[in-house]
């Protein structure tokens, strides 16, 4: 038999002949490479999930010029910067008057639109009309049917579509189609409503891309928003990564303890092996390369299993499944693998300065 | 003999308890910890989603259209209707007025301003800063401070005068775009309505009110002439998340039903009853951020509660794993017993008993430890304390004997299930 099948029949014989002792080790490395795994798959994709969610927020950013309008060139970079995820809305706004006097500000833009940026508010549908009522506006005009708005000397009639609850300044507004608009006061957009997707960091650099790209417009963040999503997926990253810390830490350490005990049992295998003649360098490789097979199918198993409760909990949590990554895999089984060798090889040296005849007498 | 061979069994094996003990401890510290954090998350998410402003508005049901473009008020102060100043502290009142997290009263007018160089038309806005007010017994202070945390002042922020201060002119801010575009700094002085105004902060909002100056309310319902009025109130109110039942039509309601939904912070029943405290009042749910502080939150809390139940999980295995191995370690030791006669009861229960010992002992710690951490956590993502609820002790102590009783049974049966003969020999 040569050294290396010797080696091998042993190493195999050891786990094979105490398969619970093995399973032991086994198990508790594969739950702390399970938890490390799961934890820091989700930590490295939360900020983008995360984000999407706050796109029920409308808006994000608002694009306006104090004079004139916004030309087909500034509007084409704004379409480019906002990206194809993004939404652009381009919005005029005049104070028209009631027959009665009272004045209602009338806002143009595609309706389709401004109701897909503005998810949150409510909207009541009514008859085939061709506009979009503020709530306080509908109220004001408490007849049904249409009725008619004076710009100037033009004259239009609004037939409500749908009428909307939104808590802002839009329940006393009117909006209609921009062709209406543009025809009723001639009145081009100046104003711009802009969802730009995508993580805090994004949003600011798409900011500060629209203000170098207009330098006559005014670019601004609604900064409530913004600052909300910068705390909200911020705050919940760092409690990820602080819990799962705790965990991973407090699971290493109770597989460092089962490492050290189950090598603490085998004084006996030990010592055994030094009265036939084994050198402590011979001795700790076995015990070590034991320690790294076992803390490499362990880390093995952890990854496969971490990244499956990564992928449900995207699943479940995000409605989007959260792949696994590849680039983890190393560092796992790595720092297992390294764990698992200084929790097996410290206790050997404590071993070793006891006479292999006093460990086999017992004490 | 039971108490003095479980007495024994702690004393003679030391290092073998001291390593369960660390395994049921550093267990049922997690278990301690993840429940802690994961049971306050939401509250603190939700906190923070205040920096998302108001999410209630109030304004006068009498009152006529807001015309406001692009920041800029064109309604008249004089037109339209008012809520009576005085009769905002009742919004303390209601049964949520502890949700109540603040308020901020406004009242605007565009105005002409005269400045060093030469006259401004812009808007006058009055509010509360951080105004003291008294509900009863409880004080609390509330404003824009509080309410749209966004606003930033370079400078300092003026006082909420009660009334004219004397022989001086008022503290004002002005806002950033406003002062750039006219020249004007901190210590200027400016009059509106033939009243001095002293600049003492440049307001920076990232909204209208860059292009406004923003004074204490009494000072602008002064220059305005309409004591004791409120254009329109902004109510930051600490809501639970809409649900199927909230979307319900309470009129429809069997009674019960209608209790609960009263007595539930929902949006919509704490805006019915501000509209009870204050019947001349519409209430609107600023939907925008009402609507989807919900989905946020929900998503927080359900990330939380999963890693939790994997992090729960993983410390059952560690902790049923590592008991399970100090037991058949002692194999010679449930061998000796029975060939002295001990019948598989008697083995059974001194077994458990030392678990269970292990795992009380073990639980304790475990939760003195996770509540610590729990607490530095807390402190240092969110700057106040995540309070462990004591429940939590009576679950993690059930959890701890409940775990260390499955990771024991399964290896007492199996040390059993051996010949004792053979156990001694040393060969199995």
């Amino acid at each position: 038999m040569s050294r290396m099948q010797l080696l091998f029949r042993l190493l195999f014989k050891a786990a094979w002949v105490r398969k619970d002792r093995a399973l032991t080790a086994l198990v508790s490395v594969a739950v702390v490479a399970t938890i490390a795994t799961a934890a820091l798959t989700i930590y490295s994709d939360l900020e983008g999930r995360l984000s999407r969610d706050f796109r029920g927020f409308g808006a994000n950013v608002v694009v306006t010029k104090a004079s004139g309008e916004l030309t087909a060139d500034e509007l084409a970079s704004i379409y480019t910067i906002a990206g194809s995820d993004g939404e652009v809305l381009p919005v005029a706004y005049a104070a028209a008057s009631f027959p009665e006097g009272a004045k209602v500000v009338v806002g143009g833009a595609d309706l389709e639109k401004l109701r897909k940026l503005n998810t949150s508010w409510s909207f009541e549908d009514r008859s085939q009309g061709n506009a979009l009522v503020g709530a306080r506006v509908a109220e004001a005009v408490s007849h049904g049917g249409s009725w008619q708005v004076a710009y100037g000397k033009a004259v239009s009639s609004i037939m409500p579509r749908a009428v909307f609850h939104s808590g802002s300044d839009d329940d006393s507004r009117v909006y209609i189609p921009l062709k209406d608009f543009e025809r009723l006061t001639g009145v081009q957009p100046s104003t711009a409503l802009v969802r730009v997707e995508g993580k805090p960091q994004d949003i600011r650099d798409a900011i500060s891309r629209l203000s170098s790209a207009l330098p006559n417009a005014e670019v601004k963040a609604v900064r409530q928003i913004t600052q909300a999503q910068a705390a909200v997926v911020g705050k919940t990253r760092s409690i990820v990564l602080a819990s799962s810390a705790v965990v991973v830490v407090l699971i290493m350490l109770s597989m460092v303890a089962t490492f050290t005990s189950s090598v603490l049992e085998r004084r006996k295998d030990f010592a055994v092996m030094k009265a036939l003649g084994a050198s402590n360098k011979t001795v700790n490789f076995l015990f070590a390369a034991e320690a790294a097979l076992l803390a490499l199918a362990g880390s093995i198993a952890g990854y496969v299993l971490g990244s499956g409760i990564a992928f449900w909990i995207g699943r479940v949590n995000f409605e989007a499944a959260i792949l696994p990554q590849p680039v983890l895999l190393l560092p796992i089984l790595l720092g297992c693998v390294a764990l698992a060798l200084i929790a097996s090889t410290a206790p050997l040296r404590l071993l070793q300065q006891i006479q292999p005849a006093g460990i086999l007498r017992g004490e | 003999m039971f108490l003095r061979l479980l007495f024994e069994s702690f004393r003679r094996q030391k290092r073998r308890k001291t390593v369960a003990l660390l395994a049921i401890a550093l267990g049922m510290s997690i278990a301690t910890a993840m429940i802690a954090v994961g049971n306050d998350i939401g509250d603190k998410i939700n906190q923070e989603l205040r920096s998302l402003g108001a999410n209630l508005v109030l304004t006068p049901i009498e009152d006529t259209l807001d015309v406001n473009i692009g920041g800029v008020n064109l309604k008249p102060a004089t037109e339209g209707a008012f809520i009576p100043e005085q009769d905002l502290i009742k919004l303390k009142s209601i049964f949520w007025g502890h949700n109540i997290k603040g308020f901020a009263p406004f009242l605007s007018d565009h105005q002409v301003i005269t400045a060093k160089n030469g006259e401004i038309k812009a808007d006058l806005i009055g509010t509360y800063f951080a105004q003291p007010l008294r509900y009863g017994k409880e004080e609390f202070t509330t404003g824009v401070r509080s309410v749209n945390p966004w606003w930033k002042v370079e400078g300092e922020w003026p006082p909420d005068y009660a009334a004219w201060p004397q022989n001086q002119p008022a503290d004002v801010l002005v806002g950033t775009k406003l002062a750039q575009q006219n020249g004007l700094a901190i210590g200027d002085q400016i009059e509106i309505g033939g009243k001095s105004l002293h600049i003492s902060g440049i307001l920076n909002s990232g909204g209208a009110e860059d292009q406004a100056v923003v004074a204490p309310l009494h000072i602008v319902q002064d220059i305005l002439k309409q004591p004791n009025a409120v254009r329109r109130v902004a109510v930051s109110a600490l809501t639970k998340p809409e649900d199927n039942f909230a979307r319900k039509d309470p009129n429809k309601m069997t009674p019960a039903m209608r209790d609960r939904w009263y007595c539930s912070p929902y949006a919509n029943s704490i805006a019915f009853q501000i509209h009870e405290a204050l019947p001349n009042v519409r209430v609107e749910q600023i939907r925008q951020v009402e609507q989807n502080q919900g989905k946020v939150l929900s998503r927080v809390s359900g990330l939380m509660l999963l890693l939790t139940l994997a992090a729960l999980f993983a410390a059952a295995l560690a902790v049923s794993a590592a008991m399970a191995a100090t037991i058949i370690e002692r194999r010679q030791e449930v061998g000796l017993m029975k060939s002295l006669g001990a019948g598989n009861a008697a083995v059974v229960s001194l077994f458990l008993t030392e678990a269970s010992l292990l795992a009380l002992a073990g639980g304790l710690i475990g939760f003195l430890a996770g509540a610590a951490l729990a607490h530095q956590i807390g402190q240092s993502i969110f700057g106040s304390t995540i309070v462990v609820h004591p429940v939590v002790l009576a679950v993690v102590l059930c959890a701890a004997v409940l775990i260390t009783f499955l990771g024991s049974v399964g290896a007492v049966r199996k040390a059993m299930s051996f010949d004792p003969a053979v156990v001694l020999r040393g060969d199995a």
